[in-house]
């Protein structure tokens, strides 16, 4: 104790630690390995013939295959928006103190989560075969106004409804669970100033919300962007529709399903980006800036 | 702390007469309110329980006009439960409580209580400020947003004035230079001060103290208690619930010991803290002073 305190003064404080660095073996080992695979993987891309790389660049900027693109964006955004905007509603309707309505939104949750996307879409798509004239009117009473199905809800809106209506039962539950995660206290106060439920709501209770509720909405995105070519099962001329029609035609299969790829890898790393972004805005009022935290 | 349902049975019958009379008749000559002005506060055997458990039990109480009444107790004694009872963040389940004049969360008509609607409710929640124990400021908003959010949003002010009024209060909480801070920014001690800056902002005839220091590093409880001392000063209403028994001998016009969900008794400070009337009362003091 006595030598140990007399020492450090001679020492002194400043002078770095000049030590013998720890070897590590096993990361140097699966460094290796994982190089040795990664040169194998990248020497078959360039020798497999089969990949036609030719051919997927003949046709990744190709006419058809960009308007399938962009519909696949068209219809992520459109059928987010459903989503988002009804899993809110959902998930307020949830938690409102009447049971009906809760119940309501519960059964609504379970039905369009616990049937599989596929069959829902279908489902939209032969809307016509189950009810051949669609009306709008006094319930049980006279229609207003009536009117072929097929016509009503045409190929494009059996693809959004479909996903949209899908994904609000999943967003719900991420915003209801966003919304239990604010504290009971923020509400306590709001209500203590005369502040209106609805007015809380939105002005205090949702914003801090968002801060747990963007990471998996920018999850569920990315993975609609690729959901989005289910409804290729009902021909909608999306990316990976577009695609097949032209290799149903030239047999380029593979190279055309790597142009597929690539566009849904470049567009879910655009959505990456945006992800990043939106959640530094809402994380306002948490990370403390230029260090003054206390 | 210990014993919370051990006094009731014995204290009841004992206390609830004379507590109905003390507080109102004690508050008079320190305070200058005039006599027969309709009472701030008036708690008739005020009752609460959740489920089996019986947090207030013929709570009766009188605050004037003007008067900072100081309400203190061991844990679970019910001061926190009957703060919330006045702005009607928790709901009674017996007796009678009023507010200038007025029931909370009931309005009487045709010889029958009814419930209020919530924007009734949330009407006169305007007009009581609260201050909670751990803070509860909107951590997405600045501390001058904390401040006009209600002014603007609820009582439809003026952004500008609004803004104006918020910069004046944080200057009288001495935060003039942090109105752009967020609260994660300011340390508990100023969070707290930006707290009562913004139950201020809305004119409030009364405030409520929720233990407002008890969740503060210690050298900071000064600064907040400080504010405080201002405001009784000016002439607030207040009622605070506090540990601070030497706040509430320098502030208070009355001080209320309450335990297991009984007041079980009430007078001046000089009187309550010094020589209290009541065993249980000299118990608890013996032990915090």
């Amino acid at each position: 104790m006595t030598a140990a305190d007399a020492s450090p003064p001679q020492r002194g404080a400043g002078v770095d630690v000049d030590a013998v660095p720890l070897r590590h073996p096993g990361r140097w080992a699966a460094g290796v390995a994982i190089g040795v695979l990664a040169a194998m993987g990248v020497h078959s891309l360039v020798t497999n013939r089969n990949f036609q790389w030719g051919t997927v660049g003949d046709y990744l900027f190709a006419e058809p295959v960009l308007r399938g693109m962009w519909a696949t964006v068209y219809l992520t955004v459109i059928a987010m928006a459903i989503g988002i905007v009804g899993g809110i509603v959902l998930a307020i309707l949830r938690m409102s103190p009447n049971p009906v309505v809760a119940g309501a939104a519960w059964l609504y949750i379970w039905f369009f989560r616990g049937t599989p996307l596929l069959v829902q879409i279908l489902f939209w798509s032969f809307i016509g075969a189950l009810y051949p004239r669609l009306s709008l009117g006094i319930p049980f009473g006279p229609s207003l106004v009536s009117g072929d199905a097929n016509h009503i809800v045409p190929l494009f809106a059996a693809a959004v409804l479909g996903l949209g209506l899908n994904e609000a039962a999943y967003m719900a539950e991420i915003v209801r669970a966003g919304i239990n995660g604010v504290d009971a206290g923020q509400t306590e106060a709001a209500s203590a100033l005369g502040m209106s439920r609805a007015l809380t709501l939105r002005r205090i209770v949702l914003p801090q919300a968002m801060r747990t509720i963007i990471p998996p909405t920018g999850n569920e995105t990315i993975s609609m962007l690729k959901t989005t070519s289910l409804v290729s099962v009902i021909s909608y001329n999306e990316l990976l529709n577009a695609t097949r029609l032209i290799y149903a035609r030239n047999f380029q299969t593979i190279p055309l399903l790597i142009v597929a790829a690539l566009w849904y890898l470049a567009l879910t790393s655009v959505l990456t980006v945006g992800q990043h972004q939106l959640e530094r805005r809402f994380a306002r009022g948490t990370l403390p800036r230029v260090g003054q935290r206390r | 702390m210990s014993g919370e349902v051990a006094v009731p049975a014995t204290a009841v019958p004992t206390t609830a007469v004379p507590t109905t009379a003390v507080p109102a008749g004690v508050g008079v000559p320190s305070g200058g309110a005039p006599a027969g002005a309709v009472p701030m506060v008036r708690a008739e055997r005020v009752r609460k329980s959740f489920g089996q458990h019986t947090a207030l039990q013929d709570v009766s109480l009188t605050v004037i006009p003007g008067e900072v009444t100081c309400l203190i107790g061991p844990s679970g004694s019910g001061k926190t439960t009957f703060l919330r009872c006045i702005n009607h963040l928790e709901r009674i389940s017996g007796g009678r409580l009023e507010v200038d004049g007025e029931l909370v969360g009931y309005r009487e008509h045709r010889g029958r209580i009814r419930e209020l609607r919530p924007r009734d409710i949330a009407r006169k929640r305007r007009e009581i400020g609260m201050v909670f124990q751990r803070f509860n400021l909107f951590p997405h908003l600045t501390a001058l947003e904390n401040i006009i959010e209600a002014p603007v949003r609820v009582r439809a002010e003026r952004r500008s004035e609004a803004v104006e009024r918020g910069r004046a209060l944080l200057a009288r909480v001495g935060l003039a230079d942090r109105a752009g801070a967020y609260p994660a920014e300011l340390s508990g001690g100023q969070q707290q001060r930006v707290a009562i800056a913004r139950a201020l902002a809305m004119r409030p005839k009364l405030m409520l103290f929720d233990e407002p220091t008890s969740a503060l590093d210690p050298e900071l409880v000064g600064e907040v208690l400080e504010i405080m001392r201002q405001l009784a000063a000016e002439g607030m209403t207040m009622i605070v619930v506090t540990h601070e028994l030497g706040f509430a001998r320098q502030a208070a016009d009355t001080v209320v010991f309450m335990d297991a969900g009984t007041v079980v008794e009430a007078g001046p400070p000089a009187t309550l803290l010094t020589a209290p009337a009541h065993e249980r009362t000299r118990a608890f003091l013996s032990k915090v002073l």
